[in-house]
């Protein structure tokens, strides 16, 4: 544990450098500048962007702007991902800052949901966290939970805090030894070939064999197109989110061109 | 089906059972399948005619307005506090019954018509069912949280509030990835238990899924038609029957 503490802190502490622009059909009565900032990419976008939304507002009347979002390359970004998901998914390819457009009009409401508020940003996230704990320990930890602790996890995220966040966090990492792992495991797969917004299944941590499972094994079950012919991984996942989430999880792959980009999100 | 769940197999048979129900009935249920993998959905759209006052689709207000001081949960209470006197009336007046079956054509001015989409899905998280909705006006125009709040039955709104997840939420549905409504799954094996065992104690089979639907249905203005229901007391399921296959002894719809 000692050693994934670093890991866990790199995953925590990594940042994606991006460039907000507003969209140049947006009313304004001068010029907006872009704005520059540093994304958490274990965070949310309605969480981290006040700042932007400050900015471009002072270039606009009130009566011009309603519920702002985001996009990317005409796409819209989905608020309820996590930002190191958006960014993999979308622009791991593309050269950096991230471009992000900002919109204050025609919000895209059958593929968009709405966030008027934090409090719907924490909605989602607790939902996730105890979908994930329904995964992990039928929900029995999440429940023992205290609503104070909850929140503690939530305050943790929102304000950028490792160790308030992890003091809760570990609670629902643990696991009973004699188990070798969570009954299932807690994942999500992006795939930018699939019309399917993700894949989640359920997936045991260790075989019937009683042989831990991999990484490989998982995609080997869940999307074996992403795999080449002879087995090789084609690209390496976020390595930081498989260990991030996972301690049952030992990594065992070999890396090999060309790259396919694909986002392995664990929730929880 | 043991404790309060039902697991993925179940439920596909159970939809099939359904399908079949409603196909007799024309009840309007169809299976969707999901491209490349065996999973799928139950799906039924529908109109709705629903009282004026609780149905006029407003503008998503903005954030920094006054509902942004307050969770959606609560929103919902102030708005439903202010509109307190006339919910209630509602429910009185003869005519909000017949609004609320789903047929069309209630008096002019009283009432607007809209389209309803109604999804079952299979959670394996939690092992049960999930109903996923959206609804939009004729015009096409797509209702928000607080509109489709508005069109909950008062006398559901009180329950669905004081337990935020059993509320209903935005969500992203998870074979389409377009945002739809949904009542959060994490209740129901609670609610399920004590049905399941009260049919096995009087040694009745049930379908879980329709079963399921007549309790969580009725609160975003999905009826389980009384016909299918009656269809399942005809046609119970029993043990010898599970291990007939359904090709040779029930016509099976093409779709699965």
């Amino acid at each position: 544990m000692a050693d994934d503490k670093d890991v866990l802190r790199d995953v925590w502490f990594g940042r994606i450098p991006t460039c907000f622009t507003l969209n140049p059909d947006e009313v304004t009565e001068r010029e907006a500048e872009p704005y520059y900032l540093l994304l958490p990419r274990v965070s949310y976008l309605p969480l981290v962007t006040d700042k932007v939304k400050k900015h471009f507002l002072k270039v606009m009347r009130t009566e011009d702007v309603e519920e702002m979002w985001f996009e990317h390359e005409g796409t819209p970004l989905k608020w309820h991902y996590p930002i190191g998901v958006l960014f993999d998914f979308h622009a791991s390819n593309t050269v950096l800052p991230w471009s992000i457009t900002v919109h204050f009009k025609n919000f895209p409401d059958v593929d968009l949901l709405h966030c008027p508020t934090n409090s719907m940003v924490e909605a989602h996230f607790m939902s996730s966290i105890k979908e994930a704990d329904a995964l992990k320990h039928k929900s029995q930890v999440v429940n023992d939970m205290q609503k104070k602790d909850h929140k503690q996890l939530w305050m943790g995220l929102q304000n950028d805090k490792f160790d308030q966040f992890w003091a809760m966090n570990r609670k629902l990492m643990e696991y009973p030894t004699e188990e070798g792992g969570f009954r299932y495991i807690p994942f999500r797969i992006y795939q930018t070939t699939n019309d399917r917004p993700f894949i989640q299944r359920l997936f045991r941590p260790v075989s019937t064999e009683g042989n831990p499972h991999t990484l490989f094994d998982l995609l080997k079950e869940m999307c074996p197109d992403a795999l080449t012919k002879d087995g090789c991984l084609q690209h390496l996942p976020c390595l930081p989110w498989t260990s991030f989430m996972s301690l049952t999880l030992n990594l065992c792959f070999s890396s090999s061109p060309p790259p396919k980009v694909e986002s392995a999100s664990l929730l929880g | 089906m043991s404790c309060g769940v039902v697991d993925e197999e179940e439920f596909c048979r159970c939809c099939r059972l359904l399908l079949q129900h409603s196909n007799g009935v024309g009840d309007g249920w169809s299976w969707e399948a999901v491209r490349g993998s065996d999973e799928g959905y139950l799906k039924k759209t529908l109109l709705r005619s629903v009282p004026a006052e609780r149905s006029v689709p407003q503008k998503h207000k903005e954030p920094g307005s006054d509902s942004e001081k307050f969770d959606y949960c609560h929103l919902q209470t102030e708005e439903q506090e202010k509109q307190g006197v006339d919910a209630s009336s509602d429910s009185l007046r003869p005519d909000a019954e017949e609004e609320d079956d789903g047929v069309c054509g209630a008096p002019a001015g009283s009432s607007s018509v809209l389209q309803f989409e109604y999804h079952i899905l299979y959670s394996c998280s939690y092992r049960t069912p999930v109903l996923y909705f959206r609804a939009s006006t004729l015009e096409g125009r797509s209702l928000t949280l607080e509109d489709v709040w508005r069109t909950v039955h008062p006398n559901y709104r009180l329950g669905l509030q004081s337990r935020p997840l059993d509320a209903i939420t935005q969500q992203e549905h998870p074979f389409l990835g377009q945002a739809f409504f949904y009542l959060h799954p994490c209740r129901t094996e609670e609610f399920m238990k004590p049905l399941l065992q009260m049919a096995r104690d009087q040694n009745r089979q049930v379908n879980y899924v329709l079963s399921w639907l007549s309790v969580v249905g009725p609160m975003v203005g999905l009826e389980v038609s009384l016909e299918c229901l009656k269809q399942q007391q005809l046609h119970p399921t029993t043990p010898q029957q599970l291990r007939v296959p359904l090709r040779g002894s029930i016509q099976q719809p093409k779709t699965l």
